[in-house]
């Protein structure tokens, strides 16, 4: 059981650094005029 | 007398400018208060005897910055202003500005002006020019704004007659617009808005459209076709902020000529000050007083809370080890998410006291003081003194302060700002520095007072802000782009920080440091946890491969348990991983975790420090977890000798004083100059800075 929990971190781990740094989209949150 | 009244006149201005002090002068007791048709926001009326022949109705509208309407008070003044059949609707405005930040003022006076309505503009405070070294040419200004201008002082009761009497006079006022922006903005667009709305001003017609609502007066005709020419809101947003940037940029052009603020001839307290802080000597003196006291203060105020907190997540590993269930899942989190989370936490201490101060000095306007005091150096070095304010704020973060070069009209000089931003000393490098400089620099006082460790974190933000002036030398000589820029720089008045914004910005900024860094350094932590936790065969056979060994060593259970934990280190992914790259790093006097932090630490600098506690917290195998600090302590080379000593710690923090490790400023400077040419060029002369300054720091200091 521990190691199915120690997988999932990890998949879920990767999952948001890869999203993080591949498929980063900054325009929702920008709030200055930047023409974005 | 009520019965004469002919004429509506409304008081507009932005707030603070003592609208309701003309307001009273001219009306005396004579007023009314009232509510404006459909809501109830107080309107006050009062009557006012211009002349013998002249009673005038005057209304004081609500303050406003502007008639774009965001907010109610707006949305008052712009119905009023531009609904004729509205009872309070004026035949002229009186835009009542205030001497100080008539910039400010004129923004609201030209649009007014714009409308056609006939309009004067009266500058109140008047008294106090002489104080503040204030002149202004009134004839001129007259002539660029093509509108009646007149200096009055409402507490001192000056220029009011002068006003009734101008006001007698109001149906020969030029009414012409004095910022025509539509042609400039978008022609074939507003030609469009010409032909629609012909029986009205361009500029009247424009605020129609850019209306969230339509206006209670328009007719459904009118409304078809406002909802036709209103349909991309983007694009109605974005015309928006150019109208306002033009308008600003004629504002600029006017005030440069008319006027003037000699602060050398000021006697207020505010100018008193400014000669001090802003002096050629004195100013530099104070501001490196002030910068000393920050860093003193960041570790003079921080430790003890910073002990405390990692002694307290050191307690939570141990806590977890020996309350839950034994298995993986329990070693990821006590060795790799307590350890990783800890390694942000900790830095919460610096950061808030940092932020503190920065943004107590921000609220009593001595950051302004500062851009001003350094323009005159930034100017020598190709930058602007608008440069300060990206540079100052990289002390957060580097992203939102390429973002600030925006306001850098030169090309030129905002590109060397964006490329010499990630040297100043973002709050990321600041938990980095805490624990090398706590790890390697004594804990002792100079003469008693002066920490050696303050010292050396000041003389780390130094050098960072040196290596960004130096780097905006040589490209001013590199780059071949023209330049030409004006600097313009409104000092607000200084007053005392409100507690509760500065009490805001430090959760703020705070907040986005644990938030931003604390996922990025949880996902890493859980990573290398996994990769520092398992390997290939040799890593799988390693109990069995050192008990044999080192059977006849006679090392005792606990000695032959650290063995063990270093071989499987040594033995897996990352151990494997780390040692491909120990040669590359191995001259600046790294091993091969240290190779691993910095790896990890390339996406965001301050993954450094969680790395490497995740790193020896799975090497103690769970004997003695202890604090980030006394991990990095223990942590000896081959030859037995302390891992962090004086050469290879210096040589660490040169590093990271100078290498570009950040994907995010990478990233923003690629949209930003929207070329992947800089943040290449970034990425590989600050790694080779860095890399030349570790090797040569490590090698003079072993």
């Amino acid at each position: 059981m521990q190691n199915i929990l120690v997988y999932i971190a990890l998949g879920l781990a990767i999952a948001f650094l890869i999203r993080k740094y591949f498929f980063s989209n900054k325009k929702g949150s920008c709030d200055i005029d930047c023409d974005c | 007398m009520e019965g004469s009244v002919t004429t509506n006149i409304a008081l507009v201005g932005n707030p603070n400018t003592g609208k309701t002090s003309l307001f009273n002068q001219l009306t005396g007791l004579k007023q009314k208060v009232g509510n404006y048709p459909g809501i109830t926001v107080d309107k006050k009326v009062g009557v006012c005897k211009i002349s013998e022949d002249f009673t005038a109705e005057i209304i004081d509208l609500p303050g406003t910055y502007s008639i774009n309407p965001t907010t109610l008070d707006e949305t008052i003044v712009l119905e009023t202003l531009l609904n004729k059949d509205n009872e309070s609707h004026p035949s002229l405005v009186i835009v009542v500005a205030e001497v100080e930040n008539l910039k400010r003022n004129l923004l609201l006076f030209s649009q007014i002006k714009d409308l056609q309505i006939p309009t004067i503009l009266v500058i109140n405070m008047a008294d106090q020019m002489e104080r503040k070294g204030i002149s202004i040419d009134i004839e001129q200004l007259k002539t660029e704004l093509k509108t009646e201008v007149i200096l009055i002082s409402s507490r001192k009761k000056t220029g009011i007659e002068t006003l009734k009497r101008k006001i007698e006079n109001y149906k020969n006022w030029n009414t012409e617009p004095i910022a025509s922006t539509a042609d400039r903005i978008d022609k074939d667009f507003f030609n469009t808005i010409r032909e629609d709305f012909s029986e009205m001003s361009l500029y009247k017609a424009w605020l129609l459209i850019t209306q969230q609502k339509y206006c209670s007066f328009l007719t459904e005709e009118q409304k078809v076709k406002i909802g036709k020419l209103k349909s991309d809101k983007v694009k109605i947003k974005k015309y928006q902020h150019k109208e306002t940037i033009f308008r600003y940029q004629r504002i600029n052009e006017i005030l440069k000529k008319v006027y003037k603020v000699d602060r050398s001839q000021a006697t207020d307290l505010r100018s008193k000050l400014d000669r001090v802080l802003t002096h050629k000597v004195f100013g530099y003196v104070i501001f490196a007083v002030v910068l000393f006291t920050i860093f003193q203060s960041i570790f003079e105020w921080a430790s003890l809370p910073m002990d405390y907190i990692d002694g307290l997540f050191a307690d939570f590993s141990e806590l977890v080890k020996t309350n839950f269930p034994a298995g993986k899942f329990t070693d990821l989190i006590a060795e790799g998410v307590i350890p990783g989370i800890g390694g942000v936490i900790i830095f919460i201490p610096q950061i808030a006291i940092l932020f503190m101060f920065i943004s107590a000095l921000e609220e009593t306007g001595y950051m302004s003081r500062v851009v001003f005091l350094m323009d005159k150096i930034m100017r020598k070095f190709g930058m602007s003194g608008k440069s300060i304010i990206p540079l100052v704020s990289g002390t957060a973060c580097a992203i939102p302060a390429v973002m600030a070069s925006r306001n850098i009209s030169s090309w030129k000089e905002r590109l060397i700002t964006i490329l010499v931003v990630p040297f100043t000393t973002c709050s990321a490098r600041l938990p980095v520095y805490a624990i090398l400089i706590a790890l390697v620099i004594p804990d002792k006082r100079i003469f008693g007072i002066f920490n050696l460790q303050g010292l050396t974190l000041m003389a780390l933000y130094l050098l960072g802000f040196g290596a960004a002036i130096i780097s905006a030398i040589l490209l001013h000589k590199i780059l071949k782009i023209e330049n030409k820029s004006l600097f313009v720089i409104e000092m607000p008045n200084y007053k005392i920080p409100s507690i509760k914004n500065v009490f805001y910005e430090v959760v703020e900024k705070t907040k986005a440091f644990i938030f931003g860094a604390g996922k990025i350094i949880l996902a890493l932590s859980i990573v290398l946890w996994f990769l520092a936790s398992n390997g290939p065969s040799s890593f799988k056979n390693a109990e069995a491969d050192v008990t044999l060994q080192e059977q006849n060593s006679g090392l005792n259970s606990e000695e032959l348990q650290k063995k063990i934990a270093s071989y499987k280190l040594e033995h897996s992914y990352i151990g494997y991983m780390g040692k491909t790259i120990e040669p590359v790093i191995k001259p600046m006097g790294y091993d091969w975790k240290i190779g691993i932090a910095l790896i990890s630490s390339f996406a965001a600098r301050e993954v450094f420090v969680g790395a490497l506690a995740t790193i020896y917290s799975v090497q103690s195998d769970g004997n003695n977890v202890g604090t980030i600090k006394e991990r990095m302590a223990a942590e000896v080379n081959s030859i037995g000798e302390k891992r962090f000593d004086l050469p290879t710690g210096i040589s660490l923090l040169l590093f990271y004083a100078f290498a570009m490790q950040c994907v995010g400023t990478l990233a923003i400077v690629k949209r930003e100059t929207k070329s992947w040419k800089w943040p290449l060029l970034q990425l590989v002369s600050m790694g080779a800075l860095a890399y030349i300054c570790a090797f040569a720091a490590f090698n003079l200091l072993s």
